[in-house]
């Protein structure tokens, strides 16, 4: 790499170590042990229900895993986080100006915006091309739409550490290349950043590391390194029996 | 607080006798009614939006049961018939507890959990009144499950100013924060919001305005007013704004209409049934106003 003058990176790294997590007596993860890179872009594959939410939740210090997740913090690092889903009534009157105001402050949404996160929210709106969509309703929106709210959303503050559970699901190929330019920028700042991708292609063209989990490490290293067909091929294959036995 | 009371009522007692106000209002009873009709209904119209936002409609119906054994266990215990608060606030406050701590430990749907509590109390509750009723006057009785304005005295004012008060604070600093932890409880975390303490707060807060409700719109009924003017206003609206200044104004209305018409037409309705069916009106019309919307968009701004 260059790294003759380059800053250092803005965000963390992170260590895990021997994590494990066991829900209702269900062993969910197992000894899962490696590092992301402080400033890399380090996604996450697995086959379905593999258990990388659940390893994002740990990292976020929201389940209650064994085992050791150290982030090299800074002070004052800001965590964004976009999650997997929302879960509301989709006839409920709150529109995508209206979840952003909630974001930033305690003022409720129905009386006003403060002036001076308008133009915040509408900068991050922006990012994500959905500024010409604020007045709409929250259920009105496609999945597509939906994940890039919820992608500004975790821009506001602008994060140190950046987690994406993924963005990408039920994006189309605009979509994506919207999400793709914001992380090449946030990737430029320096921001770590975890992602879950199910889209092997675009793993192994922006990715810095990646890490298969499926209860336990199933590989990790860079993309070149470990994509190879055949790793790839026993992961998914592993998982099809898997998920056949998994469900009735 | 009781001077605040104090220093209104004769000034509007003077209105009332010089013509500026409609006369009905020096009797204190009428007065009474209608203070607690105008902070009730904007109280329980907003916190009403929380309730549909976080779908806990079932919840707080199973809240208002409780104040009807809560009534009970107070009459048992020798507090007076028309305002039991001890009991009331005791009981419900500890009901609503133990069914959010019982959610939060156990893998139970909401729904079933919720279902068990409802019965548990209705069966604790019609099990006691049955026996007290034996020895007091059962027409006492429908004044708290039914709400009735005759009886609403200053005690009542007095704890509906606090509890609103308390109810108005909490809301109006913790509404985002609140809202955000039904939509994901992981990204409000990640956010540094206390996802279980908002819960509970949340709760405690449903349970006191419910509490508080009780002589005006009775035990049977509070629940309504929390639940049919956000929906009517959900109809109309598309944007927070409208969803919460519609679902007050909506609630207020039904509060002051439910308590004024019966008053006037000398109907001898109890006031919380009164109450509900305007609030249904409002309901019905704005449905079809919805659907008028649907069929014909170039209505879409009304
Ligand atoms: N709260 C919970 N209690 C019990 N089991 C759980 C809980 N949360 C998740 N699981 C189980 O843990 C496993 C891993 O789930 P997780 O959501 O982490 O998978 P995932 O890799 O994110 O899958 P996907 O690709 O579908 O998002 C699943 O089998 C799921 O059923
Ligand atoms: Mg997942």
């Amino acid at each position: 790499m260059l790294t003759k003058n380059e800053d250092p990176p803005r965000g963390p790294s992170i260590c895990f170590e021997m994590v494990g997590l066991c829900l209702s007596n269900i062993t969910i993860l197992q000894d899962v042990s490696f590092t992301v890179k402080a400033g890399d872009m380090h996604c996450l594959i697995g086959p379905n229900g593999g258990g990388k939410t659940s390893l994002i939740l740990s990292l976020l210090g929201q389940m209650p895993h064994t085992g050791r997740i150290a982030i090299n913090w800074t002070d004052g690092t800001t965590i964004g986080y976009v999650p997997q889903v929302l879960d509301f009534d989709r006839t409920l009157p709150v529109t995508v100006n209206n979840f952003m105001t909630m974001i930033c402050q305690n003022m409720p949404a129905f009386i006003r915006t403060k002036k001076r996160y308008k133009d915040i929210i509408n900068n991050a709106l922006r990012l994500v091309s959905m500024d010409t969509k604020a007045e709409r309703r929250l259920g009105e929106l496609s999945g597509g739409e939906m994940q890039r709210v919820l992608f500004a959303q975790a821009l506001i503050p602008f994060p140190d550490l950046l987690i994406l559970d993924e963005p990408g699901a039920g994006i189309d190929r605009i979509g994506a290349r919207v999400i793709e330019e914001i992380i090449l920028v946030l990737k430029k700042q320096k921001v770590t950043m975890v992602w879950i991708n199910h889209d092997l292609k675009q793993v192994r063209q922006m990715a810095d590391a990646v890490t298969c989990i499926h209860k336990q490490v199933l590989f990790s290293g860079t993309p070149e390194e470990v994509l190879t067909t055949e790793k790839v091929f026993q992961a998914f294959s592993a998982t099809t029996t898997n998920v056949r036995r998994d469900s009735p | 607080m009781v001077s605040i009371y104090n220093s209104i009522m004769p000034v509007v007692q003077r209105l009332a006798e010089s013509g500026w106000l409609p006369e009905s209002l020096k009797y204190a009873f009428v007065f009474n009614s209608l203070v607690a009709a105008l902070i009730l209904g904007p109280v329980l119209g907003g916190i009403g939006t929380l309730v549909v936002t976080k779908r806990l409609a079932f919840f707080s119906q199973a809240i208002g049961n409780a104040a009807l054994t809560g009534v009970a266990i107070g009459i048992i215990l020798g507090e007076s018939y028309t305002s039991p608060y001890v009991s009331l606030f005791s009981f419900c406050i500890i009901f609503g507890m133990a069914m959010i701590f019982t959610r939060n430990r156990t893998k139970m749907t909401t729904d079933t959990l919720i279902a068990i509590f409802l019965c548990i109390s209705l069966a604790v509750g019609a099990c006691i009144l049955l026996y007290v009723t034996a020895k007091v006057n059962v027409h006492v009785l429908d004044n708290v499950l039914f709400g009735s304005i005759l009886t609403v005295n200053e005690l009542d004012l007095n704890v509906l100013f606090v509890i609103s008060f308390i109810c108005i604070l909490c809301g109006l600093g913790f509404y985002n924060r609140m809202v955000l932890s039904s939509f994901n409880p992981n990204l409000a975390r990640v956010r540094g919001i206390k996802v279980i303490f908002l819960d509970y707060l949340f709760i405690l807060m449903v349970t006191i305005i419910t509490v508080a409700s009780v002589k005006i719109i009775g035990a049977i009924l509070v629940e309504a007013l929390l639940v049919i003017p956000a929906a009517s206003a959900r109809n109309l609206s598309r944007s927070m704004r409208g969803f919460f200044f519609y679902s007050a104004a909506f609630s207020t209305l039904s509060c002051v209409i439910g308590i004024v018409i019966p008053m006037e037409l000398e109907i001898p309705v109890p006031s919380g049934g009164a109450i509900i069916l305007v609030a249904a009106f409002f309901f019905a019309a704005t449905t079809a106003i919805r659907q008028l919307r649907r069929a014909y968009p170039a209505l879409g701004k009304i």
